[in-house]
């Protein structure tokens, strides 16, 4: 680990001063900052702490629910309102790590949590996210683990968030702080793909802070599901996972949401297989073709070409799941 | 009487060390003034350093020293190897890189955060060549190993008519994966020296007499004068038998600073400084007639070892024993590559010799229209196939019985994919395992002091197997004392030499020492009685006297007790002491000895996303005397956990372009967690056993683990018809074929 | 209470809960980093003295629940009082388990003092029933707090709330955002990349003062500076859960936290959980299963399962053993694992 200054800010407010300068870093729960400051893959050149700021808080927020950005996966996974109105982002953060992860790790540093891409946490190989231009050791190297969808010549790391993979369906929107400007992120727009620049992974800029995570009002509730496979039956991140939520009327899909992880670059919604669902009855048939949709140009790699069929299968296991079929 | 000790699961008698957290791991050990030390690895696989840049690192606030081939001392002995089991290391004795990650350099600072970032700032430049990493890429390049456990190669009766003259014939490929042992404890070691030629480690090992073997030839000093210390060992699994590099490291930088260093190893040198258990690939035919009863076994085994040492995967030791079949050829192989050396790992042999040989068994079992574990009771081995010896016991028919019932085995349909629930399709599997139960030599001393206590000693160490607490069992009935009043110690080579903790054979060979020279010590206790006239005893015959509860008592005349405690007192003595060597018992040479098991599995398997559950898990192990049933049940499980992990997680995987590991650390090198381990069934089947040693002990460390692979890959193609042929079985590998 | 159970007591993490009243689920988690009371008072209703309480809870931003025959009085500062009516056959076995996990026994009272952390402050099982007023009780847990004895010339009612308001103020802001005065902030720091940072680490019920490089995880802190051994590193990622520690009562990574950033919380190691030579229950199931075998592991599965039992979530084998995947055992020592934890259980007032 490089020396780095630290800072504990007395607020906010202090808090988005001293990260103003290129190189400082806000230290939430450390779960990926402090594991990739030890590997030297990430080196701040200042800590800004927010463990003491005032931003955990779970609250109503109209029919909605505003998430403090401190608020650890733990909390939020066991908070009464995400358990009866949420219970997809409840699900994906209890699928997520371990127990002392979950209590540490909060919502806002999981927004930026970093891919576990084995070659962009080993310094010794290239890596274009960690050491832009030095090229990318995965493309043919193994690939297992890593994205079909929203890859580009430069990077195939996948993002492995749980959380990030309900948010995506639940239209989270992201509030942010810096130097006097508030500004609201919906969450599509949080975080870019790799294209030629993979060590740009979201919009934020220097000394940005996350404040809170909006949920909207959910019509999902009843019919939600987050499904994730992976090696091992606890503590793996996912080959594959999917967070879908169905709005059903009168027999027919009145709304869908469909996301997947495991297998993007980012956080991946299908708006594509979202649209296969609505007006349908919920149903084998369908699901299969909302699934199929929702592959769109996957780009396989030698060791993780199954993924496209897991993929389809996992989101049409998680809408069965959701739709209550045995 | 009191109840004697073996035979009772008891609990730990170091349990309490071990949950207050008062028990002292190797680099736990509080030395003052202590500094730290980092390695650097090397970043290719082949070729080497043409320069090596330390001037920042050196600079570094808190930095001692800096050590690369330039500057750190030279030791001619450090590549020479006096055993086979003996690993050659890497000590920065010159400028050749024969793996990734070995080390370059070493970095030592009076802080551990400073040692770490200093290690980062060295850089060097290499003439590198291209490193070959997988044993698939360089079949072609294979030989013939010189030895495998017994003889690398063996043909027994007519192989080619056994093949020809057979009603059923099947032949297989399998491969096992790369697996790294990944102890809980990262290997660590504390060095330091007095003056020039004294030597004191601490070291996390299995084998603390090798380690002092191995580090006094190395450095060239005398035996006696280096001193290897070690408690408490956080699992080793064969990684830590041999010393490795960071233990000379450790001893040079010491050296080199003239301070105390402390060198743990990181997780990610974990998978490639301390060893591996190598990838193999072993293709398997098989024959038998209408009955079922094998005709011919053809086992061809390749393993990888590095270019400059060697080890043998031994995965046809099992096929030359374990079913009785007239016509049986085998050939172990090597094929060198640019990896670091591999080394024994837990049933190292047997587990990968299983899984091929048990799954072929149960494909040939389908292919005959035959059970499965009615196929392997048709094909017991009265006695070793191998050597012709009758087996000293053998309960595997009991075994076969066992699991059969503990799996519900009368449930299982003749076909594949019969039974369904659900989203889940539920098989059965089965297979045997078995081990060799080996006895070395081994030393002990008991003493008994003017308290009346004993202290035992013997040079072993406790990994993790309940070391301490069947030697103090042991002690307690030879003497014939309580277990509160026995203390029995280990874990440094001031003690009496012991052999190394692996191959399941500290219970068989330390044990009967420690057994040997407590009763001699109460024969000392004895005789030192009935000739003392002091004593209530004096006069008697030495036959006439028994010991109970720490005091002597001549036999039909209870009021006649001579307490040890008085024994002592009187002899003007602190103590009184005997140390006595144990050798391999006599019978040995006239009875084959192997501990035997069976398996059984009951697995779920959704198809459709290729995930596994485990229903149940049986195994059913006859070992000899069981001296503590709590312990050994925990190391029969421990073992089966293993077999899960093989079965269906573990795999390190090196870049096919530079042979660089890949899968570096725990959350990439997958071992089972908690949710992956249902309640496992572990059944002991007693066995009587005069000839093994006068414990009738046979070890059983390593016997729970072959076999439960095969187990669980039988399992599933009797769930799916899916016959997956290489480890690990992972959701991709069930799902490939799966109809949708 | 029954014999064998060890009763909550002060220190001890809350059991977790969550209740399915008619209006709304009440759950313990949404009193993160607030304190919060918790009582049994069987034959209570609001009428008598809800008014003056819930004027200052709102003060303090504390919330109060009160378990009464009727059903659930839930008091938050923003919100009117509401009454989750227990006819619903759930919230009555929902109360009775609650009631269970406290350690009162069907039909008796209590009052617990939690503050923002979830540490109990406070604990009472009056030997009489609360009976008509709950002040009676909150005036006991006010002098405690305080350690003050009543002052006359007010009535017992006032001095019920003055004295529970000032409890609150002296002890119940422990963990919370910002923290109150017993467990001052730790101050702001700005320090140079490279200088050494003086820090007070409270490690086992004792401050332990410290100058340390940022760089320095809790982890190393312990076992490095503070002898402190029984914390083990395993892998140094967060990936293994050897280091496993309870900070403010909950499992956390020792290795993935700096050691300056712990300032300000209770940390609990493995050296920390026996009393004297009274092994804590998990302690002593551990060794009565044979939980364990080369022992690396075993402080960090002992000590999530602490937190789990206390936090009451998991309860079935499957759930233990999801809850306790973060903690690996390479000598495979899982299935006694989770029987020494489970038949910790009934010990540990979860």
């Amino acid at each position: 680990m490089k020396p780095f200054s630290y800072v504990r800010p007395a607020d906010a407010g202090a808090a988005i001063q001293a990260a103003a300068a290129g190189g400082a870093r806000f230290l939430a729960g450390g779960t990926t900052l402090i594991d990739l400051m030890r590997l030297e893959v990430m080196s701040p050149t200042a800590l800004v702490d927010l463990g003491r700021l005032p931003l955990a808080a779970i609250e109503r927020h109209g029919d909605g629910l505003r998430i403090g950005a401190m608020a650890r996966n733990t909390d939020v996974a066991h908070h009464a309102l995400v358990a009866e109105r949420y219970p997809l982002l409840a699900q994906a953060l209890l699928a997520g790590a371990s127990q002392q992860v979950r209590n540490m790790a909060t919502v806002g540093g999981n927004l930026l949590q970093r891919t576990r891409c084995p070659y962009f946490r080993d310094l010794a190989v290239p890596c274009n996210k960690r050491a832009p231009g030095s090229g990318c050791s995965a493309l043919e190297g193994y690939t297992r683990s890593h994205a079909i969808l929203g890859t580009s010549a430069s990077c195939i790391a996948t993002h492995p968030s749980d959380m990030c993979v309900a948010l995506a369906a639940l239209d989270a929107v992201v509030h942010t702080r810096r130097a006097g400007r508030e500004r609201a992120i919906p969450f599509a727009e949080l975080h870019t793909l790799p294209g030629d620049h993979p060590e740009i992974e979201h919009v934020l800029e220097q000394g940005e802070l996350i404040t809170h995570v909006e949920l909207p009002p959910s019509p999902f509730a009843a019919h939600a599901r987050y499904v994730k496979v992976r090696d091992r039956a606890a503590f793996a991140f996912a080959l594959v996972s999917a967070a879908v939520g169905l709005d059903v009327a009168d027999g027919r899909i009145r709304a869908a949401r469909i996301a997947l992880g495991g297998v993007a670059t980012r956080p991946w919604r299908s708006v594509e297989a979202e649209q296969v669902l609505v007006g349908q009855a919920p149903g084998r048939a369908v699901f299969e073709r909302a699934a199929a949709a929702a592959l769109v140009d996957p780009k396989p790699r030698r060791d993780n070409a199954f993924k496209v069929a897991l993929a389809q299968r996992t989101i049409v296991r998680a809408l069965e799941l959701a739709w209550g079929t045995p | 009487m009191t109840r004697p000790l073996v035979g009772t699961g008891i609990d730990r008698v170091d349990g309490r060390k071990k949950v207050t957290g008062g028990a002292t791991y190797a680099a736990e050990v509080q030395v003052a003034n202590v500094t730290h030390a980092v390695i650097v690895g090397s970043t290719i696989g082949r070729g080497r350093i043409t320069a090596i840049e330390t001037r920042a690192a050196e600079a570094a606030p808190g930095v001692l020293a800096v050590l690369t081939h330039h500057n750190a001392p030279r030791f001619p002995g450090v590549t020479a190897k006096a055993e086979a089991n003996d690993r050659v290391v890497q000590g920065l004795q010159d400028d050749a890189v024969l793996y990734h990650d070995q080390p370059i350099a070493v970095v030592v600072a009076d802080t551990l955060e400073r040692a770490q970032h200093a290690a980062a700032l060295v850089t060097a430049e290499y003439d590198a060549a291209a490193a070959v990493a997988d044993v698939e890429a360089d079949l072609a390049a294979a030989f013939v190993a010189e030895t495998a456990r017994g003889p690398a190669q063996i043909s027994r009766g007519d192989v080619a008519a056994g093949l020809a003259a057979a009603k059923t014939r099947i032949e297989a490929t399998y491969t096992t994966p790369v697996e790294t042992h990944n102890p809980m404890e990262p290997h660590a070691t504390i060095a330091v020296w007095h003056g020039a030629d004294q030597l004191t480690l601490y070291d996390s090992t299995q084998a603390i007499f090798n380690v002092r073997r191995r580090l006094s030839a190395m450095l060239g000093l005398a035996p006696e004068n280096v001193r290897v210390i070690n408690h408490f060992v956080g699992g080793g699994f064969g990684s830590k038998g041999a010393p490795w590099s960071h233990v000379l490291l450790a001893a040079i930088a010491a050296k080199a600073t003239g301070r105390a260093v402390k060198l743990a190893i990181t997780r990610p040198q974990a998978q490639s400084l301390v060893g591996h258990r190598p990838k193999t690939v072993q293709k398997l035919e098989l024959a038998a007639d209408a009955r079922g009863q094998l005709t011919a076994i053809r086992h061809d085994a390749v393993s990888e070892t590095s270019r400059f040492d060697q080890f043998i995967e031994s995965c046809t030791a099992v096929t030359r024993m374990l079913y009785a079949c007239p016509s049986v050829a085998t050939v172990q192989r090597l094929v060198r590559l640019d990896v670091p050396t591999p080394t024994f790992t837990r049933a190292p042999g047997e587990s990968t010799g299983t899984f091929a040989l048990e799954s072929a068994l149960d494909e040939l079992a389908q292919a005959a229209g035959i059970d499965p574990l009615e196929l392997r009771r048709r094909n017991h081995a009265d006695r070793d196939p191998e050597t012709g010896k009758p087996w000293s016991s053998k309960s595997l028919l009991e075994c076969y019985r066992r699991v059969a019932d503990g799996v519900d085995w009368a449930r299982r349909s003749p076909r594949t994919r019969a039974t369904r629930d659900g989203r889940w399709l539920i098989g059965f599997g089965c297979a045997t395992t078995t081990r060799p139960s080996r006895q070395l030599p081994a030393s002990a001393r008991a003493r008994i002091g003017r308290d009346g206590r004993a202290i035992v000693q013997a040079g072993t160490q406790d990994i993790g197997t309940g070391t301490y607490t069947i030697m103090t069992q042991i002690a307690g009935d030879a003497l014939a004392l309580p277990i509160g009043d026995v203390r029995f110690e280990l874990g440094d080579t001031a003690l009496p030499e012991a052999p190394p903790s692996v191959g399941s054979f500290t219970a068989a060979s330390t044990g009967p020492a420690v057994h040997n020279a407590c009763v001699a010590l109460r024969q000392a206790l004895i005789e030192r009685a009935i000739h003392d006239p002091a004593s209530p005893l004096h006069g008697l015959g030495a036959d006439a006297i028994e010991a109970e509860d720490g005091a002597l008592i001549a036999r039909g005349d209870r009021k006649r007790r001579d307490g040890y405690a008085a024994i002592v007192a009187r002899s003007g003595q602190p103590e009184i002491s005997v140390e006595l060597h144990t050798e391999a018992h006599k019978d040995r040479d006239t009875y084959s000895v192997s501990g035997f098991g069976a398996i059984a599995a009951r697995v779920r398997v959704d198809e459709e996303l290729g995930e596994v559950r485990l229903d149940r898990l049986v195994g059913a192990f006859a070992a000899g005397r069981i001296l503590n049933p709590k312990t050994a049940r925990s190391q029969l499980i421990g073992g089966m956990v293993w077999g899960i992990g093989q079965a269906l997680h573990e795999h390190s995987v090196r870049d096919p372009r530079t042979a660089r590991m890949v899968t570096r650390d725990l959350a990439d090198y997958h071992v089972p967690v908690h949710a992956d381990v249902p309640d496992l069934d572990v059944v002991l089947v007693p066995e009587d056993d005069p000839h093994v040693n006068e414990l009738g002990v046979k070890g059983l460390g390593e016997l729970s683990t072959p076999g439960v692979a095969a187990a669980i890959a039988n399992a599933i193609y009797h769930a799916t018809g899916n016959r997956v042929r290489d480890l690990p079985i992972t959701p991709d590998k069930l799902m490939s074929s799966a109809p949708r | 209470m029954r014999a064998t159970r060890m009763p909550i007591a002060v220190g001890m993490v809350a059991p977790s809960f969550i209740l399915h009243g008619d209006a709304r689920p009440l759950a313990s988690s949404e009193c993160r980093g607030r304190p919060w009371v918790l009582a049994f008072a069987r034959r209570w209703t609001p009428e008598a003295d809800a008014g003056p309480i819930r004027a200052q809870l709102r003060g303090l931003g504390a919330i109060l629940f009160v378990v009464s025959d009727t059903g659930v009085w839930s008091f938050r500062p923003d919100d009117d009082v509401e009454l989750s009516a227990a006819p619903s056959k759930r919230l009555r076995a929902e109360l009775a388990e609650l009631a269970e996990r406290f350690g009162v026994d069907a039909g008796d009272d209590g009052v617990f003092v939690i503050d923002g952390d979830g540490i109990v402050r406070f604990a009472q099982a009056p030997s009489e029933q609360l009976a008509q007023t709950l002040a009676d009780a909150l005036d006991a847990a006010g002098r405690e707090l305080l350690g003050l004895p009543p002052r006359p010339g007010i009535t017992r009612r006032d001095w019920a709330v003055m004295s529970l308001v000032a409890g609150f103020g002296l002890v119940l802001f422990h963990g919370c955002r910002p923290p109150g005065p017993e467990r001052p902030a730790p101050a702001p720091i700005a320090a140079n990349a490279g200088s050494e940072i003086d820090i007070v680490l409270r490690v086992n019920g004792q401050d332990r003062r410290l100058r340390i490089d940022a760089r320095v995880s809790l982890l190393d802190a312990l076992r490095e500076r503070l002898a402190l051994t029984g914390t083990r590193k395993g892998c140094d990622h967060g990936q293994c859960g050897a280091c496993t520690v309870l900070s403010d009562g909950r499992a956390v990574n020792a290795c993935l936290t700096l050691a300056v950033a712990a300032e300000g919380t209770e940390i609990t190691t493995i050296e920390g959980l026996a009393r004297g030579e009274q092994l804590h229950p998990v302690q002593a199931e551990f060794i009565t299963h044979d939980a364990f075998q080369c022992g690396y592991c075993t402080s960090g599965q002992i000590l999530s399962a602490v937190a789990l039992l206390h936090e009451g979530r998991a309860k079935t084998d499957d759930e233990v053993r999801q809850q306790m995947s973060g903690n690996l055992c390479r000598c495979g020592a899982y299935p006694n694992i989770i029987a020494a934890i489970q038949a910790a259980r009934k010990d540990v007032a979860s």
